[in-house]
Formats: C-alpha cells, sequence, structure tokens
C-alpha cells in the first residue's frame, strides 16, 4: 500500500491544436510526476527503476547542481508549486526545513538543481508571477525572498559568524558582551551577562550553522504565518500573509515589502488558508465557522460563506460517518484547503474547500453567490489540483487519505484498496454540479500506484501495516498528514 | 511565579479597600502590584484585544471624551452573522478623538503621568503586558481623575493590558499615532531571544504602518548593546530617518532645542529614574517616520 499524496500541483497548456498538462504529487519523501504524454517518472529515482534519460542535453541555468537522486533523502514534503512556465518545481520538505527547486525536464523528469535548508521550518512557499523569485513564510512568522535560481556570485562565503545564531542578519561581528557595567539590570539579566562572560572566556559561545544563500528577510509578524500569497493587481505586486492570531495582513510586493498597506480584520480563530481567485476576490478560511471573502485592496470584508453549517449538514445526512454524536454544538472545522476553482470562463469565482478529516469538498460561488453544496468523498480530502484535459474542460483531481477512516485522522481503515485519487468534472463550466468523472482513471494509472511505500521505506515516519494504530510511527505520518487543527489556541496557557 | 496563598489574599485585600468610597483618590502602592520581570510575547496569554480598531472600547477608557450618536468607522462591511445592534455598540464606543501617542511597554506609567498634563489635549495610552502592573496603572489614573476633577486633569491619559509585538494594528488605524515610546524595553540579552525584543527589521514595520508621516519613534535604553540594536534596525528600515542630533540632546548646559518628550522622557520613566540613581548611562535614539515611496 502506498502512501497516499499529501500534496498535488498541475499546470495545462493549451494551443490551438493541443491541450498538454502535467501532475505533481508528493507522496511522503517522494515525488511522482505525469505529463499528458503518459509519461510517469518518480523522484528521488530508483536505482532499480532506471529511467530514460534523454534530456541531457538540458542543461539547468543554475551552477548547483546536484544530480538527483542525492545521497538519502527521507524528509518528507509539505509544499509543492510549479513556476507559471511549468519549467520548475518548488518542494519544501518540512524535517529538514529544505527549499528544493527541480528543473522539469521533458518527458516529466525532475531533476534537483538546489536544496536549500532554512534555519526556521518554512510553512507556506509561493512564487512572485514573474518566476525569479521564491517567497518563503516560516513558522517563526518571517517572509523570506529566495531567487528560484541562485547565482554562484550572489552566494555568500561560508564565513563562521561569531555568536550570531544563522537567522540573524546582523553578521560577521566580534562578540562583545550585551551591557556596560555602568548598566543597570535585573538580577535575571546580570546572571545571563555574566554566564555570557564566562563561556566567552571559555570559547564556548556556540553558534548555528550560518546560512550561506541568498536570502532577504522581507517581512515578518510575531506570530506562526500559515499561508501566503503573491499577486499581482492592475500593475502592483502584494503579498498576503496569514497567521494563527487571526491577522491577514496586506504588505506591497519587493522591493517594498517592508511597507505594510494594510489588515483584513475579522476572523476570531487562526487563520489557516488563503485563496485568491482569478478576478482577485482573496478568500480565507481556518478555525471559524465562516470562509471570508475580502476586497483585499480596500480590506474590506465582501462577504462569508457558512464552511462549519455545510460541513455540519453534510455530516448530519451521513450517520454512518460521523462520530458526532450530542456534540453537535461542540462542533468545530479547521479549514485544510481552498482552492480556486480554474475554468476557461473569467467570471467563475467558486472555490473547493476541504476541512480536516472530513470526507467531502464542499462548493462555494462567490458570484452568484451559493450557500455550498457538496461533494462526497471515499476518503479524508488531501489535496486538490486541475487539469484542463481539453478545450473549456477542467477537472479536478483529490488526493484522498487512503490511510485513515474517513471522518477520522487517527483510525486506521480496514479497506487496503480505498482510492487515492478521484476526479470531478462538470457538463458546463458554470452552474451545473460537479460528479464523479472516471476518464482520467486510466490515464493516471502508474500515477495512481506510486509513491512511498508504507511499511517499505513507509512514507519515512515508520508506519507499518501491522503497527497498532497507536504507534509513534502512526503519529508522525498523521502529522504530515493533519496538522491544522493543532493551530487552535487553547485559552488557559501561561499567563 | 505562583503567590503564596497569603501574599495573594493581601493584595486582593488591599484592591478591594482602594475601590471603597472613602478610599477613592488614594493612589494604588507599588508594592502590591509588583510581578516577574519578563512576559513571554509569544505564548498564548489570555489576552483579550479588539478584533480591529473599529471594535476597541476606547470610550470606558476615555469617559471624558465619549460620544453618543457619532459613529466610528466600522472596518468591516456589517455580515449576515453579526446582529444589527453591532452599528449602535459601535456609536456607544466612540470616543470624539484618536489617541495620538502609545507608550508600549510602559511599566508603572511614568513617563504617561508625567506626558498627561504636558499635552492636557491629547490621547495618550499606556500598553503593557503584565497583569498586575497594567493594573496599578489603570488605578493610579482613577485615583489623579479624582483628585483632580476639578481641573478635569488625567482624562486624557489611559492604560491597556496588550502584547503590542503580536496585536498592535488591532489598536490603531493606519497613519493614527504622531508619537510611540519604547522606553527601557526588556533587553533580551540571550542571542536566542533577539526575536523577542520589541525592535526589530519586521516590527519596525507595524511601528510605521501606525505612525504618521512625520510621526516618531522615542527609544531610550541603559544597556549600549541594545541601542546599538535598535538604531541599526530602525536605520535599516526604509521607513524610518534619524532625527537630528538636537532634538535629542540639546545644545549647551540647558539642552536648549531638545524635544520636549525626550527632555520628559530622559527624566520620568521608573527606569530612568532608577538609572539616575545609580549613576548610569542612558542612550536615546528618535526615528522620524517618513512618507512612503511611490510604488514601484
Ligand atoms: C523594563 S520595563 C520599562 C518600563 C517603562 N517603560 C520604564 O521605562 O520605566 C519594560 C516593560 O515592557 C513590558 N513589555 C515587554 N514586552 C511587551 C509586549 N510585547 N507588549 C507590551 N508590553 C511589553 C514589560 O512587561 C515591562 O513592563
Amino acid at each position: 500500500m502506498a502512501f497516499p499524496y499529501q500534496c498535488l500541483v498541475a499546470r495545462s497548456e493549451t494551443s490551438p491544436d493541443s491541450h498538454s498538462w502535467i501532475l505533481v504529487g508528493a507522496s511522503g519523501s517522494k515525488l511522482v510526476t505525469q505529463s499528458s504524454n503518459g509519461a510517469t517518472s518518480v523522484w528521488p529515482q530508483e536505482e532499480s527503476n532506471v529511467m530514460d534519460d534523454h534530456n541531457d542535453e538540458q542543461e539547468p541555468p543554475g551552477k548547483r547542481i546536484k544530480l538527483s537522486p542525492p545521497k538519502e533523502q527521507k524528509a518528507n514534503f509539505s509544499s509543492l508549486v510549479l513556476s507559471s512556465d511549468g519549467k520548475h518545481l518548488v518542494g519544501v520538505t518540512g524535517e529538514d526545513k529544505c527549499i528544493r527547486v527541480f528543473q522539469v525536464g521533458s518527458g516529466s523528469c525532475l531533476q534537483q538543481l538546489s536544496e536549500r535548508c532554512m534555519s526556521r521550518r518554512p510553512s507556506s512557499i509561493t512564487l512572485t508571477d514573474d518566476d525569479t523569485t521564491i517567497l518563503c513564510a516560516d513558522k517563526f512568522g518571517d517572509v523570506y525572498a529566495l531567487p528560484l535560481l541562485p547565482s554562484p556570485d550572489e552566494e555568500r562565503p561560508a564565513t563562521p559568524v561569531v555568536a550570531e545564531p544563522a537567522e540573524e542578519k546582523v553578521e560577521g561581528k566580534e562578540f562583545t558582551p550585551s551591557a556596560t557595567v555602568l548598566t543597570v539590570h535585573s538580577g535575571r539579566n546580570r546572571k545571563t551577562l555574566e554566564e555570557q562572560l564566562k563561556k566567552k572566556a571559555k570559547g564556548l559561545l556556540k553558534t548555528k550553522e550560518a546560512i550561506t544563500f541568498k536570502h532577504d528577510l522581507l517581512l515578518g509578524h510575531v506570530s506562526m504565518l500559515t499561508d501566503l500569497a503573491y499577486v499581482r493587481m492592475h500593475g502592483r505586486g502584494y503579498i498576503i500573509t496569514a497567521d494563527r492570531d487571526e491577522h491577514i495582513r496586506i504588505s506591497r510586493g519587493p522591493p517594498q515589502a517592508h511597507i505594510i498597506e494594510g489588515f483584513c480584520f475579522g476572523h476570531q480563530e487562526f487563520i489557516s488558508r488563503l485563496c485568491l481567485t482569478k478576478s482577485g476576490f482573496l478568500i480565507s478560511g481556518g478555525g471559524d465557522a465562516q470562509l471570508r471573502v475580502w476586497d483585499f485592496l480596500k480590506f474590506k470584508l465582501l462577504a462569508t460563506f457558512p464552511i462549519r453549517d455545510t460541513a455540519l449538514a453534510y455530516l448530519k445526512a451521513r450517520p454512518e460517518l460521523s462520530p458526532l454524536g450530542e456534540d453537535e454544538a461542540n462542533f468545530k472545522v479547521a479549514v485544510s484547503g481552498i482552492w480556486a476553482v480554474r475554468s476557461s470562463s473569467d467570471d467563475v469565482n467558486e472555490v473547493l474547500v476541504a476541512c480536516e478529516g472530513i470526507p467531502a469538498l464542499f462548493v462555494f460561488n462567490l458570484e452568484p453567490s451559493s450557500s455550498g453544496t457538496c461533494i462526497p468523498l471515499q476518503g479524508n480530502p488531501l489535496d486538490v489540483a486541475f487539469v484542463q484535459l481539453s478545450q473549456g474542460s477542467w477537472t479536478a483531481i483529490v488526493a484522498i487519505d487512503n490511510i485513515h477512516k474517513p471522518c477520522s485522522t487517527t483510525e486506521t481503515r480496514d479497506d487496503k484498496d480505498a482510492p487515492r485519487l478521484q476526479h470531478f468534472s462538470r457538463p458546463i463550466p458554470t452552474g451545473s454540479q460537479w460528479h464523479e468523472d472516471t476518464s482520467l482513471r486510466e490515464v493516471l494509472g502508474s500515477f495512481a500506484k506510486e509513491g512511498s511505500k508504507l511499511g517499505v521505506e513507509g512514507a519515512d515516519a515508520g508506519a507499518t501495516e501491522t503497527s497498532s494504530p497507536k504507534s509513534a510511527g502512526d503519529k508522525a505520518l498523521r502529522d504530515i498528514l493533519y496538522n491544522v487543527e493543532n493551530l487552535r489556541k487553547r485559552p488557559g496557557a501561561e499567563d | 511565579m505562583p503567590h503564596a496563598p497569603a501574599k495573594r489574599q493581601k493584595r486582593e485585600e488591599y484592591k478591594n479597600s482602594l475601590h471603597t468610597d472613602e478610599q477613592n483618590a488614594a493612589l494604588p502602592k507599588k508594592k502590591f502590584y509588583r510581578q516577574r520581570a519578563h512576559a513571554n510575547p509569544f505564548s498564548d496569554h489570555s489576552l483579550a484585544y479588539p478584533r480591529s480598531p473599529a471594535d476597541m472600547d476606547w470610550a470606558t477608557l476615555y469617559p471624558a471624551y465619549a460620544v453618543e450618536g457619532e459613529s466610528q468607522q466600522a472596518s468591516e462591511a456589517v455580515e449576515e452573522s453579526t446582529p444589527a445592534d453591532d452599528e449602535v455598540q459601535r456609536k456607544i464606543k466612540a470616543i470624539s478623538k484618536n489617541i495620538e501617542v502609545a507608550d508600549i511597554g510602559c511599566g508603572f506609567g511614568g513617563l504617561l503621568f508625567a506626558l498627561a498634563p504636558k499635552f492636557p489635549d491629547t490621547l495618550i495610552l499606556g500598553m503593557e503586558i503584565r497583569t498586575s502592573v497594567t493594573e496599578y496603572v489603570q488605578e493610579k489614573t482613577r485615583a489623579l481623575r479624582a483628585q483632580n476633577a476639578s481641573t478635569n486633569g488625567y482624562q486624557n491619559v489611559s492604560c491597556i493590558r496588550a502584547n503590542t509585538m503580536k496585536f498592535l494594528p488591532n489598536f490603531f488605524h493606519k497613519s493614527q499615532l504622531s508619537r510611540i515610546f519604547l522606553c527601557f524595553p526588556d533587553p533580551h540579552f540571550k542571542q536566542r531571544k533577539h526575536k523577542a525584543r520589541i525592535v526589530s527589521y519586521t516590527l519596525n514595520s507595524e511601528y510605521a504602518y501606525v505612525l504618521r508621516p512625520g510621526g516618531i519613534v522615542y527609544t531610550i535604553t541603559d544597556v549600549q548593546d541594545l541601542h546599538e540594536w535598535m538604531k541599526e534596525h530602525f536605520e535599516k528600515h526604509p521607513s524610518f530617518e534619524r532625527v537630528e542630533k538636537v532634538f535629542e540632546e540639546g545644545e549647551g548646559e540647558g539642552g536648549a532645542g531638545m524635544d520636549e518628550c525626550v527632555r520628559v522622557m530622559r527624566t520620568e520613566t521608573e527606569e530612568g529614574k532608577k538609572v539616575e540613581r545609580n549613576k548610569g548611562l542612558k542612550f536615546v535614539a528618535c526615528f522620524r517616520r517618513v512618507e512612503d515611496p511611490a510604488w514601484p
């Protein structure tokens, strides 16, 4: 049994006489790629499974080439982004905090061009619209800009930095104690100072390994960043950041990212996901009962979508699934995904929404506004990507959790043949219902099977089919797939 | 730090006694409000904070400026889920003036009570993360207002509990403030705690957001390293420029030309007085908010 796809991204290209697309999925620590011409490839390559390597002539522009596969690489992917020109894929592996850039070769082969390990775990990444810059938001609240393709002369020399942790921008200073003898100190401060002096004498002041690649601090919240977006509107670039303390901040894009334009206030619980529609509406969701729709240029709330009530109604209609019981009043949702529906027409402002541990996608429309419909699924949704199969016809590919029971983020399922992907489309782009569409099933046949094998290198989190549901491996595995509800604040913490 | 039950009880008795009528104008005693020096700005304190500046109940803090029948600008359109009487509530909460001065990490409020009579027509707010320290400043405000009822003194000063490092934009609109004070901030010597400092390149964007162009951030500290740090982080931030030397120091013996607020800040904060007594050094640095450049 393969680990589910925790991330999916796709890109479609249309010319008058052809439609091509590429789909990339992350299954544990592996990337699986499939293109419309039928080729499938897996990264890292397995020795026993040598792929046809006919794109050697395409030397990537970056100099820091590390031929894939690199040494043992076991960290699991937490996000994927495809460049708008389709030539590059950016992936984040969580455990090692690494941003990896891949070249997407012909035949959908991936070649890793660089790996850059940040000092804080990235929580979300995106690319600027010109594909030149990676924006990386981290759990510590900061946003950094990194060139997609590092140029060798921009690399900083790897000089050891004395007494400065890697994330500090102030570098190369000789360590001096933090205060003068003339200053007044609390007992605690004096102690720290004395310790610093002692350690200095012993040469013990240790420092983290300094980051040697170019990474510019653009902005920061004193909170955990959960999502970020870059958008260009009327010729101006914006960075939108969301945090665990209910803030949505609108900043200017580089080179003026230090300027805060405003905030979209209103959420009362953590925000976990931001989504921009084609016409520039911002939709946000998290731990609140509602999704919010914003005119972010005016910081103005336009509408709300009742995600909690829609999810609750769905679960109530399927008592066989839900462990709702008496606890209806305390029912909460944690939004784990919001995806703008791709469509050939410009005036579609529709989103698909997933809530952690609920086996359905919820559909909301801005204009005409709808109160929310459901697409029932055979398992909990993990990610969604859209591909255009023919003119005007987009299919939503949904990654399904084939390990845990529908409606549960902890219990493993009994059926071993649960699907890892489901596909949906609509006969008419606007207004009609989504229905399951099996036309892709055959095309994606091998894609649907590839990925990290459970119990072998088992999502590298160590879960095996035989392990008991409460094992540590299961917990690690669950943490990769389900980490949104964890953002909810537990009141009564330290005062 | 859990207080011994006896101590807690004493504190409570004391605080209750303050609220009996005949005690109404007595100044609170600091010893009943002391609290552990460092609060963690990253943790989820059970803090109350407004959803947006428009949701803040300022009228309770500045009752002399309360306005009825005039509504503050709401931060968001009324949605289906909010009851219609939200509008009414906002009208009651509105005040006739905006706060223009914020003392961030005001401690026991020495600066606030020195500034209030000097700028009687300006609303001044202290913001402090520690609960009992905030309570002390609030009690002192109450007492001073009662003592000065005939002149309406100290109606322009107030204090709230807030973690400004997380929630400053929840309290103030863009360009609302003309002055921000950062007096004797906690130094957070340990390297790994530098992000806990109240001044950093990224936080400075928030100060720039709530300050109007021309507005000033005032900093003072006795820790030279922290002074260098604050200078560096403000100087590299494109929204700020250092003020002229005379603004911070004045000229000659009397310090002619020194900014009035710098003068007060040098002498009136609790920490400043402590440093004075110990004959320590004080480092002052002030930064002016510049206009935002045109979009690229
Ligand atoms: C050393 S005291 C200085 C007090 C006063 N400004 C003075 O000069 O006497 C620093 C104060 O900042 C407060 N503080 C620290 N972090 C804060 C935060 N994030 N928000 C609000 N206050 C904070 C502390 O509780 C403390 O009272």
